[in-house]
């Protein structure tokens, strides 16, 4: 049974998706819809003179589900930091849902960063704020009303699982739990697009599981879901689309691909 | 969304000061130090502006000394010409008998008081100018009047009077440079006291922005912070000052008795005003420029 991302949403719209549903549906993204991210000839050059990405060209359309793979240092990070507009490109052109991020102004940014939905490795909750408060924060900095904030953020926690521990400080959850709260503040907003970096680099491989469900939950709802990982395992379980960064390059983009392609895995057994 | 994001950077503003209880401290204590030293300099520049206000009272009136057989029609006539003059803001004719009853009226004339014999006072026109700078002119056109006594025209201390004009310049020129000078460097502490508050709050800042703050939304808890900063130092550097000034009026009375500074209760609302928004306008102003590196977006 395949979907295309169009499906989903329409479907998510009506009725959120079963559990069972998401742990079956391995989706197609319609490539017929125009890309929403697209990188054309990006170089990435920092002041050190180390090139972190050569060339890269690549289409993301709207639903797809995009493992970002490649080892330490291939240009990962960077891709993400350029997505995010932490960085700009030093050639190139990025354009995510229309909008050229090397040309948006300072002031754009903000509104930009609303339609995206961060997750990190280390998490990045404010350990002063509740698990509540943390995730209200991002709807406070939209300048949302009070009663808004309560009910999406009691939504989102309860989406992520985590109803009941509201009052908790981050310091007093697990790893996986921690994770939880950035996802639900990640999507508390209702973001179109989620950009993660190594979501599950600091989780066992069950809680890394679990949350990787999550993420499946959210794009089956409708939203775009760009992924650097090191999650062999997950890569290879879940056959999304794969995109290899190695060298600053796309050595590979495979729709439903693995965490290696054969050629390397022939190579790794040789060895 | 004003209200709302006003309200959330208020209450921002609070938990974060007293969260960071230790170097808002800091900062407080910098900048009362700060405002203790522009308090005092206001105070003293205050004092020293009444005391010479007092001066140049006593040498913008002149004394003109009128030769005795003086026909009383010729100082009429001068009076007359020189309470016309645009200069002059008053004059006022003093018989030699007034004149000699003013002297005796001096206690420090005592004993002088008792030896005299006859009335040897000249009959005098006192003449109230407007601006110091004048007195020279109206003495000069003293001078030229043929009723003056030609052995003491005028009691008009030409030197005395220059250097008090060039002292009440100086000093005020001394008033406003140091003034400046506390300003820059209570900008630097305060900026460097609140940037260290804001580094250790980069974290929060770097997540603010992530997901979609504004630099002021960022900003704004952070400005509301320094201003809070500062009304507060500025009200313990206020208290201090308040109890201190009487004390030390006195006491400087006491010791310097030649200049008559005096204790002046209305200037301390002044004093209130000018510290409060000194305090609160450094506090925003070293919160904007400590935080700057580290909002841009």
């Amino acid at each position: 049974m395949r979907y295309t991302a169009r499906d989903l949403a329409t479907r998510a719209l009506r009725r959120g998706p079963s559990q069972q549903e998401t742990h079956l549906m391995v989706l197609t993204p319609d490539f017929d819809t125009r890309p929403v991210i697209s990188f054309q000839h990006v170089w990435k050059t920092y002041p050190t003179g180390t090139e972190a990405l050569r060339d890269v060209n690549l289409v993301v359309p709207e639903g797809d589900f995009v493992f970002l793979v490649g080892p330490s240092g291939a240009g990962k990070s960077t891709l993400v930091r350029l997505l995010i507009r932490e960085e700009k490109p030093t050639k190139g052109k990025i354009f995510v849902d229309g909008i050229e991020l090397g040309r948006m102004k300072r002031r754009q940014l903000p509104k930009y960063r609303r339609k995206v939905g961060l997750v990190f490795q280390d998490f990045k909750l404010l350990p002063n704020l509740t698990v509540y408060e943390n995730v209200a924060f991002a709807l406070r900095v939209h300048g949302e009303a009070e009663h808004t904030i309560h009910s999406r953020a009691a939504e989102a926690l309860d989406t992520v699982g985590l109803a009941g521990k509201e009052n908790s400080l981050p310091a007093n959850l697990s790893g996986g739990e921690q994770q939880r709260v950035a996802i639900a503040r990640a999507l508390v907003h209702a973001p179109r697009f989620i950009i993660a970096d190594e979501p599950t680099g600091n989780l066992d491989p069950a809680t890394a599981w679990e949350i990787m469900q999550l993420f499946l939950r959210i794009n089956a709802r409708g939203a775009t879901v760009v992924m650097a990982t090191h999650n062999r395992e997950i890569v290879d379980l879940l056959r999304r689309r794969v995109v290899a960064i190695d060298a600053g390059q796309v050595a590979r983009d495979d729709r439903s691909g693995r965490y290696h392609d054969d050629l390397s895995k022939s190579q790794i057994r040789a060895q | 969304m004003i209200y709302r994001n006003l309200r959330f950077a208020l209450n921002s503003a609070w938990q974060s000061f007293w969260r960071n209880l230790a170097v808002s401290m800091a900062a407080v204590l910098s900048i009362t130090l700060i405002l203790i030293l522009a308090g005092i300099n206001l105070l003293v520049g205050h004092a020293f502006s009444q005391v010479l206000d007092g001066f140049r009272a006593k040498v913008s009136e002149i004394s003109i000394n009128v030769a005795d057989g003086t026909p009383l029609q010729s100082v009429y006539d001068f009076q007359q010409q020189l309470s016309t003059d645009p200069r002059v803001s008053g004059v006022r004719f003093i018989t030699k008998d007034e004149a000699l009853v003013q002297f005796k009226a001096d206690p420090n004339n005592l004993v002088l008081a008792q030896q005299i014999e006859g009335n040897p006072l000249d009959a005098k026109l006192e003449v109230r100018v407007t601006r110091l700078d004048d007195v020279a002119a109206i003495d000069t056109l003293a001078r030229r009047w043929p009723g003056v006594d030609p052995t003491n025209p005028t009691n008009y201390q030409g030197d005395f009077v220059n250097r008090m004009l060039e002292l009440s310049s100086w000093l005020g020129v001394a008033g406003v440079g140091l003034l400046a000078i506390l300003v820059v460097v209570s900008i630097v502490i305060v900026m460097n006291t609140i940037r260290t508050a804001v580094y250790h709050r980069r974290k929060e800042i770097e997540v603010m922005k992530l997901v979609g703050a504004t630099e002021w939304f960022v900003r704004g808890p952070f400005v509301i912070e320094g201003v809070m900063t500062g009304l507060i130092a500025a009200a313990f550097a206020l208290a201090l000052l308040v109890i201190a000034y009487e004390p030390a009026v006195d006491r400087f009375r006491s010791d310097v008795a030649f200049i008559p500074l005096s204790y002046d209760p209305a200037f301390v609302a002044s004093l209130a005003r000018d510290l409060l928004v000194g305090g609160a306008l450094l506090g925003a102003l070293g919160s904007y420029i400590g935080v700057r590196r580290y909002v841009r977006l």
